[in-house]
């Protein structure tokens, strides 16, 4: 019997699940996309994904874990059949992909707490020399090696002692680290600047369809839907446990996460920017890098005159962002775990395949900017796919049959109606189709030789990987399958 | 604050943060019905 585990209570799963999806992604990568596509135009589109890309897709990996108490790969074999079990199994990969280099960044960010409780970080003045300085020595592999090894011990831990515990504690002080920074944002001076850009329209930009695709791909991003991730917990749930309420709770709590982010960089950015706010917000920098880790401490050394009360909010901010990735990757490094105890590996030996591999597979993501970037362009778009093969699999197991047998089965506070059937059926398709297209489109305008698979970021890396990886999948379907079912 | 920037501060805190409440309250509404049933 490989299933041993529950969450203790609904809000433990909660907590548990809305740590997944409240990662780098909501603090760090939300108000640069803002900032990029016109602020509060943005937002406007970004609330409807929330709606018809997001919560449906949290739903169906909530009912396929409940329903299948398997990983990605034994779970879509189960919902859409044998014959589609290499679905499941890309997801478990990408998602694994994913964790490689996310531990990285986790250890990134550790580096910069670090720095600023000891008052490093305010020891210059040149935060892109510091962050090049950083980046280029070998303390990356560092960090990445004690992010890997505090996040395996947890997920070693268990379900109860691990998971459980610790994002009982990580996710609600998450919180309330943001809350501070927000009051601490809304009280400084001109801070209305900032609220007045995020929140105010343009109807020619929002008339521009770059910005419904941008604010899509946030969504599929950064709630975690579609990552085969709150599947994986969603194994852990008791069976009188509910899904479409729980599931709209973790979509709309994510995003509600975001806003405070947005809102909390805005203001700080436009009011103590002493050059241009929006050029700073939007810039990307290298690996994504230029707000968060070369732009925004050399705001924190301007809040006050006070070096302490700087180095306090500049402490919170990157503990924040330290909670979030880690609450992100416990949950990635749990969907490698549980694939493996799903083949019939013990707890003990699996996590230690996970986190060893894990470990070495980021070295290149942590010594290697552009191996980074390669990766995450690769798996970010990758993504969208697992989300496809998602609702492919609840259209082969019967859209309606699954909505009433599983979702709205036993357990459940609140009956999702038809209108369910529509989305998964045709609008998530549609979704995917249109972003997938558009990703690799646009990467012909950036790269001439978008057909290359050894260039970092174009059609052909992407199209290169991912047939490797689908092609050994298929291949590997039967022994996979019948070693995940059957064993 | 002009007309537009208002009606979208409402539009989206409305729908999500104000989604998020209502989500919450049914979640806290359903598991002290459940536990007045008895169940754990």
């Amino acid at each position: 019997m490989k299933q041993q585990e529950f969450f203790s209570s609904r809000w433990a799963l909660i907590l548990a699940t809305i740590g997944i999806a409240i990662g780098t992604g909501n603090i760090w990568r939300f108000p640069r996309i803002v900032a990029q596509n016109g602020g509060g135009s943005f937002l406007i589109p970004w609330v409807v994904f929330l709606l018809i890309w997001s919560v449906p897709l949290i739903i169906a990996e909530f009912a396929i874990g409940k329903s299948s108490r398997l990983a990605p790969l034994g779970a879509i074999a189960k919902t859409a059949g044998k014959r589609f079990g290499w679905m499941g199994a890309f997801i478990a990969f990408v998602s694994t992909a994913i964790m490689f280099y996310y531990s990285v960044v986790t250890g990134w960010t550790l580096r910069y707490f670090i720095a600023a409780v000891s008052g490093d970080l305010f020891n210059t003045t040149d935060y892109l020399s510091y962050w090049e300085k950083f980046s280029s020595s070998s303390q990356p592999i560092i960090y990445h090696l004690i992010s890997m090894a505090v996040v395996a011990f947890v997920i070693y831990r268990g379900i109860s002692k691990g998971i459980e515990s610790v994002t009982k504690f990580l996710v609600p002080s998450l919180l309330l680290i943001l809350i501070v920074l927000l009051i601490r944002a809304v009280t400084l001076p001109n801070a209305i600047e900032g609220i007045k850009f995020f929140f105010t329209p343009d109807i020619n930009i929002l008339m521009d369809y770059k910005v419904w695709l941008n604010a899509l791909t946030q969504n599929a991003w950064d709630t975690g839907a579609g990552w085969g991730l709150i599947l994986t917990y969603a194994i852990y749930m008791r069976q009188k446990e509910d899904i479409a309420l729980n599931a709209a709770l973790i979509g709309f709590g994510n995003n509600s996460v975001s806003i405070i982010a947005g809102i909390t960089i805005f203001l700080t950015v436009f009011s103590l920017s002493s050059v241009d706010a929006m050029t700073q917000i939007s810039q990307s920098g290298p690996a994504n890098t230029g707000l968060t880790f070369i732009y925004l401490p050399g705001l924190f050394a301007k809040i006050s005159s006070s070096f302490l009360v700087n180095a306090f909010f500049a402490s919170i901010f990157f503990l924040a962002l330290f909670f979030a990735a880690t609450t992100s990757l416990m949950s990635m490094v749990e969907l490698s775990t549980r694939t493996l105890i799903d083949f019939g590996l013990k707890r003990r030996r699996a996590i230690t395949i996970v986190a060893v591999t894990g470990f070495l597979l980021g070295i290149p993501s942590a010594l290697s900017p552009v191996f980074f970037a390669n990766q995450d362009w690769v798996w970010g778009v990758g993504l969208i796919l697992s989300g496809a093969f998602i609702a492919f699999s609840i259209i082969r197991y019967g859209v309606d049959k699954f909505r009433r047998e599983v979702i709205n089965g036993m357990g459940s506070d609140v009956k999702i109606g038809k209108w369910y059937n529509v989305v998964i059926k045709y609008l998530i398709p549609l979704q995917v189709g249109v972003l997938i297209s558009w990703w690799l489109i646009s990467s012909a305008a950036w790269d001439p030789e978008w057909w290359n698979p050894f260039h970092a970021e174009n059609a052909g890396t992407c199209l290169f990987q991912w047939g490797i990886i689908l092609v050994t999948f298929i291949l590997l379907n039967k022994f996979l399958v019948r070693k995940t079912l059957e064993d | 604050m002009n007309i537009l920037t208002i009606i979208t501060t409402a539009f989206v805190l409305g729908i999500v943060w104000g989604g998020l409440i209502y989500f919450l309250s049914r979640a806290v509404k359903y598991e002290k019905l459940k536990s007045s049933n008895g169940e754990k």
